[in-house]
């Protein structure tokens, strides 16, 4: 399959490819792009740990091709830590023990950095229907309810990025 | 030893693992780069059952970037066939091919692979891959599976019945004679699969050169599974090194050698490339690996109070199309281990297993899921004949501190549980008098709600003396080094295999307590055959027992040493009146704990460097190792209540309040434990109420996607309500227990039983799951008319 030159923008930076027409977001960034924090759960739809952000808003990269995406800005879960600090939300999880393996993580993360900045006092029902999108097989969801809910918190009274 | 007496055991310690994963930074199989490495794609059978024909893969062959297709002959040439025969009664030995060969026995065997350039690649060369079939018919169900004119899974046994074990204790025929009722109940569990967020996968990299296979595969068992491979493969132990980087979940999909690993591993071999493989999420729902299928009956003789005479079960398992593991492994714990707290000697049971054309049966997170909501579901079915309050039975029956240590009829011990105080601490926590007004009033106005309780005996660490009681091949125990470099740097590893447990935290403070240093300081190496030493790994729920004690007591080897040396420094004695804490030195003089001037790095200077100050006759270094054996078997202990709400009119079911009462002895970290018990619910929850595999009539698995095979979201689950309690083991290091398996078994019952006491007016009983709401309102429009529409008083 003949391949194309294409430039996606992910977190910041400009990254000039060369993919097939069919390969999807999710692979693009895992193996052109070299940034594998956004895992492939089911490639299809459900499970939500490919999540990333397209202008802004969550978007599932294994439903996406990467030729789709020129011209958009995409983020993923490597650009939310500023240097060696957390965000408000990474910190809640740490805190709230809202991870075990790990490998759903990047894709809660993504979903929630957007969630929180459009809802910034969220009840417990709305961070479940939210986070119903997010398949984690470890956790059971309890603390990282815990977790969103704290971090909304601490944005609300302006905390930012925290150091070890 | 209480809590109380650890420094570090205990402490609620953030994780260790935590910063690479949120930050993206986690190393998943995935995530490894390997140069020139072919990617791998299974063909797998349309059908359930057919006879291979032939196999044209020239078209494959041909296509771009193709590298190579076998088939299942090709990888007989190369691999040793599995042979699963180990010395138990009743017990049919089989065999399996590497890949097969002549006959497909599910819908997603494979029998052949594609290796080409890249994934996109191999999957298309794949679908050209042409496989002539001969269909057979083909046996989905477990009754019919048992009928003698039913097709046969394995041709080389006489019938499906691959496994069958009875045992009777004391006289139960007597008892039922005696009773004043017997009274019988059923319960079917649904077949369910693992789903880990991370399909299974491997890479292996054969150097031709030194004749070493380098496996990397997510694995919760790396040096069995580094036998399993070598074995198969025909290679020394020694000419494979096993890598389990960061694993996406296991759940004990994770443990056996799969026939798509192994074929992978000798590809590489065979081609001298790099080969990795990544199942899709398809093949991880429909040809990963399968559990939970069974199906009981059990027989209670009772006194007129209630007072449990004698109890008989009989579970059957439909064990799917192929044994990885011995096909009596899963249901013969369950019998084992049924009666759990409650006190009855005389018992019987009949433990059947039996193939299908469906994929093979694991152990699951918690295998023996099942065991308390047959027991608890029994107890309440007792209650429902004899019209007895069913927390009166169950305090009736149910052991006490001062029966302890008790035998239970299969000649299982029972120790240090306390499930009377688990018991009365849910009940109170959840106001069972106040629940009982309450749903009253709610039945006045028609509404449906119902309370389940659910006390698990929870199975946790198996020694090797359970194995070889329950007639299961194995060890149980556990190997742990501990090593001090010559900066005092501390790093320790053991023979588990992390699936995102939290052991490098949990770990780490056993370690501490044991040395005397900060959790902090202790690096935790897992996952890798040349680092670890040779362990059982991570099944059931040893990691704590097995794997937290035997470093414990390494780490107390290494302090035992570091303070002889201090005390040979320090001009001392012995080292009795020396401790470290917080890798310092402390003297003591009367009752006073004081500095001594020396820290763990000075001591291990020392050691290293300038072992002529060492004590006489002590060889130089601090290097430890140690292996520990489990007692027989160490039991947590828990009580769930989960109170619901039933609309009558759609049978949808809401969970309305979830509480834990559980006592798992000395917890190492309670932030881990914690983690462990919600996820396990979870899953105990899930697969009631939402997850089922189904197949159809002719084998087809309809089941192959996440929208199709339902794991429960946040938005159906519960906040978990935990009241912890710490009886310590008196006959396991630093008193632990072990636990991350109960979970499942109260969840599964104490919903079930809150179901059933929500239907009681409707006088009929769910005895089978997944509760889906068009079961339930089917339930209730069989019971008697009205039910929640009016009083029942």
């Amino acid at each position: 399959m003949e391949r194309q030159n294409i430039r996606l923008h992910v977190n910041g930076r400009e990254h000039d490819i060369e993919v097939a027409p069919r390969k999807l977001l999710s692979d693009a960034l895992r193996e052109d792009c070299h940034l594998t924090g956004t895992h492939v759960g089911c490639e299809h739809g459900v499970c939500g740990a490919c999540t990333v952000l397209v202008d802004g808003r969550p978007a599932r990269s294994c439903l996406a091709f990467a030729v789709q995406m020129e011209g958009h800005e995409i983020r993923t879960v490597e650009s939310v830590a500023e240097a060696d600090r957390l965000s408000p939300l990474q910190q809640a999880l740490h805190e709230e023990h809202g991870l075990q393996c790990g490998f759903c993580t990047p894709g809660i993360v993504m979903t929630f950095e957007a969630f929180l900045r459009d809802h910034p006092d969220p009840s417990d029902e709305q961070i479940r229907e939210a986070l119903s999108g997010n398949l984690c097989r470890c956790t059971g969801y309890h603390n990282i309810v815990a977790a969103i809910r704290k971090a909304a918190r601490r944005l609300r009274e302006g905390e930012g990025h925290v150091g070890r | 030893m209480s809590g109380a007496d650890f420094r570090y055991i205990g402490q609620p310690l953030p994780r260790k693992e935590d910063r690479r994963f949120l930050i993206g930074a986690g190393c998943y199989i995935d995530d490894i780069e390997v140069p020139g490495v072919l990617h791998a794609c299974f063909v797998r059978s349309p059908h359930a059952h057919a006879r291979i024909v032939a196999i044209d893969a020239e078209a494959a062959r041909a296509m771009p970037g193709v590298a190579a297709v076998f088939t299942g002959r090709d990888v007989a040439r190369w691999t040793a066939r599995h042979r699963m025969a180990p010395p138990i009664e009743g017990l049919h030995p089989v065999e399996m091919d590497s890949l097969p060969v002549e006959r497909v026995r599910f819908h997603g065997d494979p029998v052949a692979c594609v290796v080409a350039a890249d994934r996109y690649l191999a999957e298309d060369a794949a679908e050209q891959v042409l496989v002539d079939y001969e269909v057979l018919p083909a046996v989905t169900d477990l009754r019919r599976a048992l009928d003698p004119e039913a097709p046969r899974v394995d041709e080389t046994l006489g019938s499906n019945l691959v496994s069958h074990q009875q045992a009777g204790f004391g006289d139960v025929e007597a008892r039922m004679r005696e009773a004043f009722r017997v009274v019988e109940a059923r319960f079917s569990q649904h077949r369910q699969t693992h789903v880990p967020i991370e399909t299974r996968g491997c890479i292996a990299v054969w150097d031709a050169g030194r004749e070493h296979l380098t496996f990397h595969v997510g694995s919760q068992v790396p040096h069995p599974y580094r036998g399993m491979l070598a074995a198969r493969l025909r290679l020394a132990e020694s000419q494979i090194t096993v890598i389990s980087p960061d694993v996406g979940g296991g759940f004990g999909q994770k443990i056996t050698l799969y026939r798509e690993e192994l074929a992978v591993a000798a590809i590489a071999r065979e081609l001298k490339r790099p080969v990795r493989w990544r199942e899709d999420r398809i093949e991880n729902l429909s040809a990963s690996a399968q559990a939970r299928e069974q199906t009981c009956r059990t027989r209670a003789a009772v006194a007129a109070d209630g007072r449990l005479l004698a109890l008989e079960l009989e579970i059957t398992e439909d064990f799917g199309a192929y044994c990885f593991y011995p096909a009596n492994y899963m249901a013969r714990v369950v019998a084992m281990i049924l009666t759990g707290p409650y006190r009855v000697q005389d018992y019987r049971y009949d433990v059947k297993a039996v193939l299908t054309n469906k994929v093979g049966a694991a152990p699951m997170r918690a295998p023996m899921s099942i065991t308390s909501w047959v027991m608890e579901g029994t107890m309440d079915a007792i209650a429902r004949e004899l019209q007895l309050d069913p927390m009166a039975v169950r305090r009736l029956n149910m052991l006490e501190t001062g029966d302890l240590p008790y035998r239970m009829a299969t000649g299982e011990v029972l120790r240090d549980i306390t499930p009377r105080e688990t018991f009365e601490a849910a009940l109170a926590a959840v106001d069972y008098e106040a629940f009982r007004a309450r749903q009253l009033a709610a039945r006045a106005q028609g509404r449906l709600l119902g309370l389940g309780i659910c006390n698990v005996v929870e199975s946790t660490t198996y020694g090797s003396a359970f194995y070889k009681s329950a007639g299961i091949p194995g060890s149980g125990h556990e190997a742990a080094w501990v090593r001090i470099e010559p900066s005092g740097a501390v790093s320790a590893s053991v023979g588990l295999g992390a699936t995102g447990q939290g052991y490098e935290t949990a770990l780490s403070q056993a370690v501490a307590e044991g040395l005397g240093v900060l959790p902090s300081a202790v690096r935790i190496l897992l996952g890798h055959t040349d680092i670890a030493p040779y362990g059982m790994g991570s099944r059931g729920a040893r990691g704590g027992t097995a794997g937290g004690g035997v470093l414990y007591l390494c780490a107390c080897d290494a302090r035992a040493k570091v303070l002889a040396i201090a005390a040979q420094v320090l001009g001392l004695a012995g080292g009795g009146e020396l401790r470290m804490v917080d890798g310092r030195i402390e003297r003591r003089e009367g009752d006073v704990w004081s500095d001594a001037g020396l820290a763990l790095a000075d001591v291990a200077r020392l050691a290293y460097l300038d072992p002529l100050v060492l004590p006489a006759g002590m060889p130089p270094g601090l290097d430890f190792s140690r292996t520990f054996d489990p007692p027989p078997m160490t039991y947590s202990n828990a009580t769930h209540a989960c109170e619901v709400e039933l609309d009558p009119a759609t049978g949808a079911l809401r969970l309305l309040r979830y509480v834990v009462a559980e006592d798992c002895g000395t917890v190492l970290s309670p932030v881990v434990v914690q983690g462990q018990q919600h996820g396990a619910v979870a899953m105990g929850l899930s697969g009631a109420l939402f997850e089922q595999v189904v197949y159809d009539e002719n084998g087809q698995n309809l089941t192959g996607l996440l929208s199709d095979y339902l794991v429960a979201t946040a938005a159906e689950l519960p906040d978990f309500e935990i009241i912890p309690m710490h009886t310590p083991s008196r006959h396991t290091p630093a008193g632990i227990k072990g636990m991350a398996e109960g979970g499942v078994m109260g969840a599964i019952g104490a919903v079930t039983n809150a179901v059933n006491d929500a239907l009681a007016p409707a006088r009929v009983v769910a005895e089978r799951q997944p509760l889906t709401p068009v079961y339930l309102r089917g339930l209730l429009r069989s019971g008697r008319p009205g039910a929640g529409k009016e009083n029942p008083t």
